[in-house]
């Protein structure tokens, strides 16, 4: 049999080597991680293809472990008090601690917005609850030098890091440069924070087919999602990615993307955010208006404020808020809880050593 | 499909080098030279001269009568290109990379650092040049492929907007009396009574959706200098191409009163600057 396949290759050389190569691209990019390749980057069978450039950046084992130590380490904040870490915190999904509706940095000065979730972030385009980062590499930049947050200058922490007895031979050990420099340091970063993937909830393995069934409840509520809340929490992401106002109330004190686009209809507009791990990342909204899920349920049936740039989705036939009956809400939150990722909190490899 | 593209990119390449062996066709070495660039920073007839932060001495006035000096005055400059009568056609390697070796075509042009005055592009074709085309400011291509190095660090002095990521391309600042702006003591930086700072940056170009506003500012512009004459350049010949950068045009033409433009951080209120720009970059002379 061998042989009469690669006769019929030979015959059809060019054909055969242009379909084994198609082949080969395809099962490695949609390849689940195997366990083996602990380090690399694996793309989730239901996930779309991931945005990060990769390209000059590939991850490797050392470059995430460094990139970890990083995340950890509270060298990167001006008074040595505050770590990445600090905000986000592995057990929520990488979201702030609940008692800290607003993230709160060096001096316990605090933030004006919620710290989301760290996960999936190769998927996404753009950072920040108003995508004013179009970069994954330039996100920690706003975290060190936010004076509101680690309150330290780019500068003084590349200083800190080739002072320090371990950080320049562990850079020289990932990019072949003893001297460390700012892109080196948040290339290390972005590795880590890549292969923060959640893909492996109860939804997911339900999805996959792999022997998991949604209960009754669980599955009203999923179907009740895709009629009332997919049309913005969109595709497997649970997120379009998009800029939106969902009614929670505007106002001048952040006013959202429109900072970004300059451009007055995305006034109080932020980025509808992915819905995976939602369970553990409360409060809940960029300015962490509602305290639990029950509270976000009642608020898109009855809570829905009226603005210019509310969404139009949230007045339909010029009725605010979607209707939502008590017993719809408790499937939808009970559907919103099978996102959570089990795994993903308890992982190991994302732990500080 | 984009395997088969690939693919078909592939034969026709090595089609094109087989045919191209087979023709014999001789390689003419091209003779290359080099051309300077040189960036003069004036404000008006005077040379710029900046002053030490702080300084309540105003060298200058603008057309508004309004005093002023200058404690900051720069921008970015890449993707240069020179154009000749005959088709000559130089473009300048760009590059952007983690290590600041890998980052080429990019300039961070200073007041405060007189080499960063003076470009050299090396390898131009001989030949004859009539033009300079080069972009203000660092676009996309700086931007899409994350951190990177060399002039483009901010930990090495790059000037970059972490809020609304994107580089900074044009920094004008200095003080002025009629600035109404109040000192501030940050701890670790500090913002004197009567400064300002006009910071022009903002690279997003996105076409609208049918019916929708044009969002975001784009303030990164690409200009074109034409020379006094036609320039050689060859082995033997370096010839020069003098630009003048006047500061007063940018004020009195964007009509700037420093009582209530003293602190431009934001793309939108940039776009006043960025639009007089172009008219403050003028091409005094070239030397052959
Ligand atoms: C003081 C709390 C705090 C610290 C410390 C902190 N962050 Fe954040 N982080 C936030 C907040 C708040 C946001 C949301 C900011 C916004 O949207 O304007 C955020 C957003 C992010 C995002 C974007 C996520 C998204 O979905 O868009 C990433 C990535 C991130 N932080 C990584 C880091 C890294 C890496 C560090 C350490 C260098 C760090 N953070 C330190 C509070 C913090
Ligand atoms: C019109 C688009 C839209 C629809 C429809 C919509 N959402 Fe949202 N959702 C958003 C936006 C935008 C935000 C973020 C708003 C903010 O913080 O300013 C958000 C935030 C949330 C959050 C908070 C997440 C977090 O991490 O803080 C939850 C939970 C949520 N939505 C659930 C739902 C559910 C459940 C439904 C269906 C009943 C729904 N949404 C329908 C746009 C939408």
């Amino acid at each position: 049999m061998p042989y009469g396949l690669s006769r019929a290759c030979l015959a059809i050389g060019l054909a055969c080597s242009l379909s084994s190569l198609v082949f080969a691209c395809t099962s490695e990019k949609e390849a689940i991680a195997p366990s083996k390749a602990l380090f690399e980057f694996a793309k989730p069978t239901n996930f779309p293809e991931p945005i990060y450039t990769f390209e000059s950046n590939p991850i490797t084992e050392e470059g995430f472990r460094l990139g970890r130590k990083l995340f950890f380490d509270p060298i990167l904040s001006s008074d040595g008090s505050v770590s990445c870490n600090n905000c986000h915190i592995q057990s929520n999904a990488f979201a702030d601690a609940q008692q800290h509706p607003f993230s709160v940095g060096v001096d316990n000065r605090i933030g004006k917005r919620n710290a989301p979730p760290l996960m999936n972030l190769a998927f996404m385009k753009e950072f920040f609850w108003d995508g004013g980062v179009t970069h994954l590499d330039f996100v920690p930049i706003n975290a060190i030098e936010s004076d509101v947050e680690m309150n330290e200058t780019l500068a003084e922490v590349i200083k800190k890091l080739n002072a320090h007895p371990e950080y320049p031979m562990l850079f020289e050990e990932v990019f072949g440069s003893e001297e460390v420099t700012s892109p080196f340091m948040l290339q290390a970063l972005s590795q880590f924070m890549l292969m923060l993937v959640s893909a492996d909830t109860r939804y997911d393995r339900f999805q996959r087919g792999v022997g998991e069934e949604l209960s009754t409840e669980e599955s009203i509520g999923l179907q009740l999602f895709k009629e009332k809340c997919a049309n913005c929490h969109q595709g497997e992401l649970f997120s379009d990615f998009s800029y939106r106002n969902n009614g929670i109330g505007t106002t001048d004190k952040d006013p959202g993307r429109s900072a970004i686009t300059d451009t007055e209809s995305d006034f109080g507009k932020f980025r509808v955010p992915s819905l995976r791990n939602v369970a553990l990342t409360a409060p809940y909204m960029h300015n962490a208006k509602f305290a639990t899920l029950e509270e976000v349920m009642d608020h898109y049936d009855r809570g829905v404020v009226d603005s210019p740039t509310l969404d139009p989705i949230l007045k339909n036939e010029g009725i605010l808020g979607i209707s939502i009956s008590e017993d719809e809400k408790k499937s939808i939150i009970a559907f919103l809880r099978t996102l959570t990722d089990h795994a993903f909190r308890l992982d190991s490899r994302f732990q500080n050593p | 499909m984009k395997y088969l593209n690939l693919l078909m990119v592939a034969l026709t390449i090595s089609f094109i080098a087989c045919n191209e062996e087979e023709n014999d066709v001789p390689i003419v070495a091209t003779e290359t030279g080099s051309l300077k660039v040189q960036f003069d920073h004036r404000v008006g007839k005077a040379e710029m001269k900046l002053s030490e932060e702080g300084s309540t001495t105003y060298a200058y006035t603008d057309a508004k009568g309004q005093q002023f000096n200058l404690t900051r005055f720069g921008y970015y400059v890449s993707k240069i290109k020179l154009e000749g009568p005959n088709g000559e056609l130089y473009e300048d390697e760009m590059k952007v990379g983690a290590s600041a070796e890998d980052v080429k075509g990019y300039y961070h042009v200073l007041e405060s650092d007189a080499a960063s005055q003076f470009i050299t592009l090396k390898g131009v074709p001989s030949g004859k040049y009539n033009k300079v085309t080069f972009t203000l400011g660092v676009d996309e291509d700086g931007m899409k492929d994350g951190a990177v190095g060399g002039v483009l660090d901010p930990a090495e002095g790059a000037w970059f907007w972490n809020w609304n990521a994107g580089y900074i391309g044009f920094i004008m600042e200095g003080a002025s009396p009629d600035s109404p702006q109040e000192e501030v003591d940050g701890g670790g930086f500090k913002i004197y009574a009567n400064s300002f700072a006009i910071h022009v940056g903002g690279w997003k170009e996105v076409e609208p959706l049918e019916g929708q506003p044009k969002k975001f500012t784009n303030n990164v512009k690409v200009l074109t200098l034409d020379f006094d004459a036609d320039i050689t350049v060859s082995p033997k010949l370096g010839p020069k191409a003098h630009i003048i950068v006047d500061a007063l045009k940018i004020l009195d033409r964007g009509e700037v009163d420093f009582s209530t433009t003293y602190a431009v951080h934001s793309p939108v209120l940039g776009k006043p600057i960025a639009e007089q720009l172009s008219g403050a970059f003028i091409l005094d002379h070239t030397h052959q």
